[in-house]
């Protein structure tokens, strides 16, 4: 049991994966239409939340990584979207984190833009890659209602990811945290 | 040039931009050319698949019961509707029967065995859809030993919804036929000209949830309300499968050619139960 509480955030975070697909099924005609989108990311505000509560942990990259690599085999058939955008999110919020106020409004922030990040560069990879044709004005479009989303995922997970990565931090012995 | 090349940070950005588009160039080639994926992600995509069902299964009990109460209020006009339809009901099953028959007969006479028209069906519930903004990718539960195959037509509705692009053991990837994807597959159609002649074409992309009829050659005889089917000349799918009906013909942004709109069918906005279909003779 021990062994598998280390586990806690890697698990969560896979369900966050599944549960982004399974929302945007279950809200598809809410979510998609012809000019405009919104992304429904757990894990991308799940991300976000691991890289300020626990930026020191370098284990949580290898976690991420591997998240990315399923989500990308899973939804899109190729590699290079979330394989690559969810461990440059983390990387550069890990860095980011010691300069960044703890308050919870400027967190929300910061998943806002990371929100936007990923949107932006999954954007730019299917215009090079050509997988989708989107226009600037889809994206522009796109951008509140995805930010509306983010906050409301922010606000149900918030107390969730801030809880688990405290008490059980990904591959760490807890007794370095006491 | 020597700056550039000595300064370690800048090389190493440039060569990991380098890495990842041709991960991405490679993973795309090998996902349009191969005919299932490798065996590690295949195994990662159907345990995902099983997880995926466990978890839509709460998800679908509720929504499930928010859409019944809106089916609801609308139950009583449809009942009215259907009650209209079960009248021609009746005879058309009865007409319907008797040119099956004739039409058996006629292809045991010809010693025809599979025909253009000939398929079966597999229906599958969708258990995911890729959650960014733009994607045009569902997941389905049924996948390689079901007998899906890739390319196969999928149909939600009253139409052609999209094709398979990747096939597990326990799941597939459908693609709708609205993705904007450059390297996506065509649909190869036809319909009926006002003279009775048929018109064949593909089936183009204009915008999302707009479809164009095009390579016409005649494409003025195409009337407002026309039925566009698949030809069965692709090779993947079966004759007569109905992708939508013309909306209106307009000219091209250079003037040349013909594009006729065509307005999508199947259920593009809300699939959630499909059927796959396998065309005969091919097995």
């Amino acid at each position: 049991m021990a062994t598998l509480r280390k586990w806690y955030v890697g698990i969560a975070l896979f369900f966050a994966m599944i549960l982004d697909g399974s929302l945007a099924l279950a809200f598809q005609k809410i979510f998609y239409h012809p000019t405009w989108g919104t992304a429904c990311w757990f894990t991308v505000v799940g991300i976000c939340l691991i890289a300020l509560f626990d930026d020191l942990n370098k284990n949580n990259i290898w976690l991420i990584l591997a998240i990315g690599v399923l989500a990308d085999g899973y939804y899109f058939g190729y590699f290079g979207i979330y394989t690559v955008a969810f461990p440059l999110l983390y990387y550069i919020l890990q860095k980011l984190t010691r300069f960044l106020p703890e308050t919870f409004w400027f967190r929300l922030i910061v998943c806002l833009l990371s929100y936007l990040f990923v949107s932006v560069y999954v954007f730019f990879i299917y215009a090079i890659i050509g997988t989708q044709q989107i226009g600037i004005k889809s994206l522009l479009l796109s951008i509140f209602p995805s930010w509306v989303v983010c906050a409301i995922i922010f606000f149900i997970t918030y107390a969730f990811w801030q809880n688990l990565i405290g008490k059980y931090p990904f591959l760490e012995n807890q007794k370095n945290y006491l | 040039m020597k700056k550039f090349f000595g300064n370690r940070k800048v090389l190493t950005i440039l060569l990991i931009i380098l890495a990842v588009l041709c991960m991405l160039s490679v993973s795309v080639r090998m996902r349009n050319n191969r005919k299932s994926p490798l065996f590690v992600q295949r195994l990662g995509n159907d345990t995902m698949a099983i997880v995926s069902q466990v978890v839509d299964w709460p998800i679908r009990l509720v929504s499930g019961g928010a859409d019944s109460v809106s089916q609801l209020v609308e139950a009583e006009n449809e009942n009215d509707h259907l009650k209209q339809e079960i009248t021609n009901l009746a005879q058309t099953k009865a007409r319907n029967s008797a040119l099956e028959a004739e039409n058996q007969q006629l292809k045991s006479a010809l010693k025809l065995k599979d025909t253009l028209t000939n398929y079966d069906i597999v229906d599958a519930s969708v258990i995911s859809r890729s959650p960014d903004t733009w994607s045009d990718l569902l997941i389905i539960n049924r996948g390689s030993r079901s007998g899906i195959k890739k390319n196969m037509p999928v149909m939600s509705g009253e139409g052609v919804i999209g094709r398979i692009i990747e096939v597990d053991a326990t799941s597939s990837k459908v693609e709708l036929i609205t993705s904007t994807d450059k390297s996506a597959n065509r649909f190869s159609v036809e319909a009926d000209s006002t003279k009775g002649k048929k018109v064949h074409g593909i089936i183009t992309v204009l915008s999302k949830n707009q479809l164009a009829f095009t390579q016409v050659v005649d494409s003025s005889k195409l009337k407002k309300g026309t039925k566009v089917y698949t030809s069965g000349m692709g090779g993947n799918s079966p004759k007569g499968l109905l992708i939508g009906s013309v909306t209106k013909t307009t000219r091209d942004s250079f003037g040349l050619s013909d594009v006729i709109q065509v307005k999508p069918a199947g259920n593009l906005n809300d699939p959630s139960v499909v059927s796959v279909i396998k065309r005969k003779g091919e097995e």
